[in-house]
């Protein structure tokens, strides 16, 4: 695919004699959708998106098109113009980026790239077939996404990427569990497991008690810790946040807030993940460690926010999409650093007495300098007793101080699995979190909800 | 515009041609500007185009969708292909019928004033910079302003004679006040949280907000947040403001009612529902005093329409009445499976995805009195204020809100200033324990812009009218 690049360069080239970048995102993706074992909702799209920063005279602005013919370059580059004249000059814009050496990251597999609507519906069709006589409720997809960037400074660069994700929740009469497994390869996503692993977590829900409220000792499958967070990177591992005094992390750097055994990056050339060589301004992505062994390090940065921090701050590659600005720059690759457990029953020894988390759901950030978050549990919610996995819960609210959950870790798993973080909102551009399963001495409960099933 | 017609009518005939039993074609021509502030400096000034059609099959039963980004001959037919090549790879067997409607052809456009395109980028940039030079005050961190619009064309044509064009048009501002200092971090905003607020209108909705006017009370009120008590845990009455109010209808009345939901077609994701279809007309939502209405004609609603994207003429209908539930947000196919209703709750986000059952404009109908009044009548409580954070179970049942602002309620009066206020409850319980609301004095509509649901995932536009409400017996001061 290099849709991306060509239109990339002709937005350039149409914005010939302004200072400008050109940032085109090109997608072709499809999504079989299903829902009580029937596809129901399959959707195909094929999409470029340019978006294009004219600066004049210091001042900034942006225009965004899918349309890539010479007239629709011509009015991008028009809007754009207008959008400049219309900003006031920044004394802290950094200009634009310069071309830098990029590192190596492949995250392209051919074959993924090259599946059809077809082969889609054919793995969503091994999803509900391996259910296990329970109602599958889910997605398989794949596709291709290519990024290019393109400046007057002398950017030029492309990456395209694949990924693949299979997702079940299989349920049946007050019943329900859940699986997924993303890949940058196809052919590493098996739907027919998922399916499996959620039916089987499905059939050990019934019969679902509730439990009192409390601060409670737990296991939290990699699905859980992921979306835990992802949610508290937004306010607490990103630039923007440290500056403007949101993040956890603010006059935290230097100071342990968490246990040991915590080691979070961001790195988005590890080949596990869904890789990415540069970010939307076109700058090398760098894995930054955000804590090690417990210890507050850094957050992720992009050149603006460097220049705006004004001491010594350079960019570390994380620039996000245009129109995710106001967030700043972002953590799209989050690793959680393995431990020593062979498995989620052995954190389940070290636990003792607690409860297991499959998977959380609508998560909200409810005092973002603190770090608190709420939340759900769902789709596989257990207490353990003796440390054993033992009877079912109803789904649990949660509300809970991510640094608390994180201060006391008897155990994580020795390995990790890559969990989806996009909901494929916008334009396509897949990313993920490498996690362990983790144990925690501290996850509050403040409520119950639902029981399992839909 | 003729000629995104012809093209409708060009991916439907070849849709049908390859196999569809039923089709329909949706072309959408988007453009929105966006104007962004931060203490002082222009963070970004945008103006974003986006253009395709969407072409939606059935092929023995089943779902197919593809779109394409070329408005020409070529897109519109091969997008019809590839939607019904994915229907007729779905596997297993397809049994799905739509609720009868009327062919319709027709067009409509937002009313407005002022069209916010004929506004320059420039006077939008010098009134957001005034609004956030309006919050500066010593504790305020971060003083911002916003001003959005958006003009959204879309014909639809489907293979049952409907063929409609539709033009909606919404502008939206907000101001955010960021107090922080000695760890704490406090934020005020007006109209809404989360962006502000949007309305299908003019330019004039904007310039009615007045943010430069309400900015200093919004500084004023974050900076006081530093210094503010915590909201103290307990069982307590609440009163509740519009604003709020508009978030809690929507997660727990909107959502539930949506009958994809209740369904389970949207549990993988967004989940389901506590509601099942044997509920209506019969399941208590609530006190006597809840009436819900859902109603696409509302004047300023981001959820009005002439049609919606199935082509199932605007209605306004009863959802809850007197505490008992009456209604459901339906689409044709859900309508039929229900055997109730004929849609009229699909919307889909843009030309790229499929369309879904989302609300159209749900609001809270008004009582008598007033907020002084619903304070009044309270020896001992909590006022709560704008929406911080939210939270709601798969089934939306158990929910938790937090607040940027309250105050204590002693003795029929506001009390002292309290800060990271939550509440939390069961929905059908809360509701079950309301026992007054605000008149229609006191009704306000608030536009949200970011719902999600599907996958892909979808954003959608919906308004709630709400006045404020008070309850008992709500569970406040939920602490990590």
């Amino acid at each position: 695919m290099t849709v991306a690049a060509e239109a990339a360069a002709a937005a350039l080239a149409a914005a010939d004699g302004e200072e400008a970048e050109a940032v085109a995102l090109a997608e072709l993706s499809g999504l079989a959708r299903f829902a009580a074992s029937e596809v129901h909702q399959p959707t195909l799209i094929e999409n470029v998106v340019v978006t294009l920063r004219i600066v004049r005279h210091g001042k900034v602005g942006l225009a965004v098109t899918n349309k890539v013919d010479d007239g629709g370059l011509a009015s991008l580059v028009q809007r754009a113009r207008a959008a400049a004249d219309s900003a006031v000059a920044e004394p802290t814009f950094p200009g634009l980026a310069e071309p830098a050496d990029l590192p190596d990251a492949d995250g392209y597999d051919e074959a993924t790239a090259a599946q059809s609507p077809e082969d889609q519906a054919r793995q969503a069709a091994a999803a509900i077939d391996a259910a296990e006589g329970l109602d599958a409720y889910g997605f398989y997809t794949s596709g291709v996404t290519e990024l290019a960037v393109r400046s007057s400074t002398g950017v030029d660069t492309r990456q395209a990427v694949t990924d693949a994700t299979a997702l079940v929740l299989a349920a049946g009469e007050g019943i329900s569990g859940y699986a997924e497994q993303s890949a940058w390869r196809a052919a590493d996503v098996d739907p027919a497991s998922v399916a499996r692993e959620a039916a089987a977590k499905a059939e050990r829900t019934r019969d679902a008690r509730e439990l009192e409220p409390g601060a409670y000792r737990a296991v939290l499958e990699p699905y859980a810790i992921a979306e835990l967070l992802g949610y508290f990177a937004y306010d607490s591992f990103g630039a923007l946040g440290l500056l403007e005094q949101r993040s956890y992390l603010a006059g935290r750097l230097g100071e342990r807030i968490a246990d040991e055994k915590v080691t979070i990056v961001d790195d988005a050339l590890d080949p596990r993940n869904l890789p990415k060589r540069f970010d939307f301004e076109g700058s090398p992505k760098q894995r930054v460690g955000l804590i090690e062994d417990g210890v507050a390090r850094d957050v992720v940065w992009d050149r603006t926010t460097a220049a705006q921090a004004g001491n010594g701050h350079a960019t570390t590659g994380h620039a996000p999409p245009a129109m995710m600005r106001d967030y700043g720059p972002l953590p799209f690759a989050l690793a959680l650093a393995p431990g020593e457990a062979g498995s989620v029953e052995e954190l389940a020894e070290l636990v003792g007495d607690g409860i297991y988390v499959t998977r959380l759901h609508y998560l909200n950030i409810v005092h973002p300098r603190e770090g608190v978050i709420t939340g759900m549990t769902r789709d596989g919610t257990f207490r353990i007793r003796d440390g054993k996995v033992a009877e079912p819960l109803v789904n649990l609210r949660f509300t809970v101080s991510v640094p608390q959950v994180l201060e006391d870790v008897p155990g994580l798993t020795s390995y990790t699995q890559l969990v989806n973080a996009s909901d494929f909102y916008g334009e396509r551009y897949p990313y993920g979190a490498l996690v362990p399963a983790i144990s925690t001495a501290r996850f509050n409960i403040t409520g119950s909800g639902s029981k399992p099933g839909i | 515009m003729a000629r995104v017609r012809e093209l409708c009518e060009t991916a439907v005939e070849a849709a049908l041609a390859a196999g569809a039993s039923y089709a329909d074609a949706r072309a959408v021509l988007r453009r929105s500007q966006s104007v962004r502030t931060k203490n002082g400096r222009v963070e970004d000034v945008n103006d974003v185009e986006s253009e395709g059609i969407g072409v939606r099959v059935l092929v023995g039963g089943a779902w197919g969708f593809a779109c394409d980004r070329r408005l020409e001959d070529t897109g519109a037919r091969e997008a019809a292909g590839r939607a019904a090549a994915f229907a007729r790879a779905a596997p297993g067997g397809h049994d799905r019928a739509l609720a009868p409607v009327e062919a319709h052809s027709g067009s409509y456009r937002t009313p407005v004033e002022r069209d916010p395109f004929d506004v320059s980028l420039a006077d939008k940039v010098e009134l957001c910079l005034r609004a956030s030079a309006a919050l500066e005050h010593a504790d305020v961190k971060v003083a911002q302003a916003s001003v959005r619009a958006q003009r959204e064309h879309k014909t639809l044509v489907s293979s049952e004679g409907t063929a409609v064009e539709q033009e909606l048009v919404e502008t939206g501002a907000g101001i955010d006040a960021i107090a922080a200092g000695d760890g704490v971090f406090q934020m005020r905003s007006y109209p809404s949280a989360h962006v502000g607020s949007s309305s299908q209108a003019g330019w004039e909705y904007v310039e009615g907000l007045a943010l430069e006017r309400e900015a200093p009370r919004v500084a004023e009120q974050a900076a006081a947040l530093l210094r503010a008590d915590t909201c103290p845990a307990g069982v307590t009455t609440v009163v509740i403001d519009s604003e709020q109010m508009a978030l809690q209808v929507h997660e727990s009345v909107g959502h539930p009612t949506e009958l994809d939901r209740v369904y389970g077609t949207e549990a993988s994701y967004a989940g389901t529902s506590f509601l099942k279809p044997g509920d209506l007309d019969s399941l208590r939502y609530g006190s006597e005093l809840m009436n819900i209405t859902a109603d696409a004609t509302t004047p300023g609603g981001l959820g009005t329409f002439a049609f919606d994207d199935e082509g199932v003429p605007a209605a306004r209908a009863p959802i809850v009445e007197a505490g008992v539930l009456r209604g459901f947000l339906t689409s044709r196919e859900t309508a039929a499976r229900i055997g109730a209703g004929g849609g009229g709750s699909m919307r889909a986000d843009g030309w790229s995805r499929m369309p879904l059952v989302r609300m159209t404009n749900l609001h809270l109908e008004p009582g008598a009195g007033t907020l002084e009044e619903l304070i009044s009548e309270v020896d001992d409580g909590v006022y709560l204020e704008s929406n911080k954070s939210w939270s709601i179970d798969d089934k939306r049942l158990n929910f938790q809100f937090g607040t940027q602002i309250a105050w204590e309620i002693k003795r029929g009066k506001l009390g002292r200033m309290l800060r990271d206020a939550t509440y939390t409850g069961i929905t059908p319980v809360f509701w079950g324990s309301l026992e007054a609301l605000g008149g229609r004095d006191s009704w306000e509509m608030v536009g949200l812009t970011n719902c999600g649901k599907g996958q892909p995932g979808q954003g959608a536009h919906v308004s709630h009218g709400a006045p404020p409400a008070r309850f008992r017996n709500v569970q406040i001061g939920v602490k990590a």
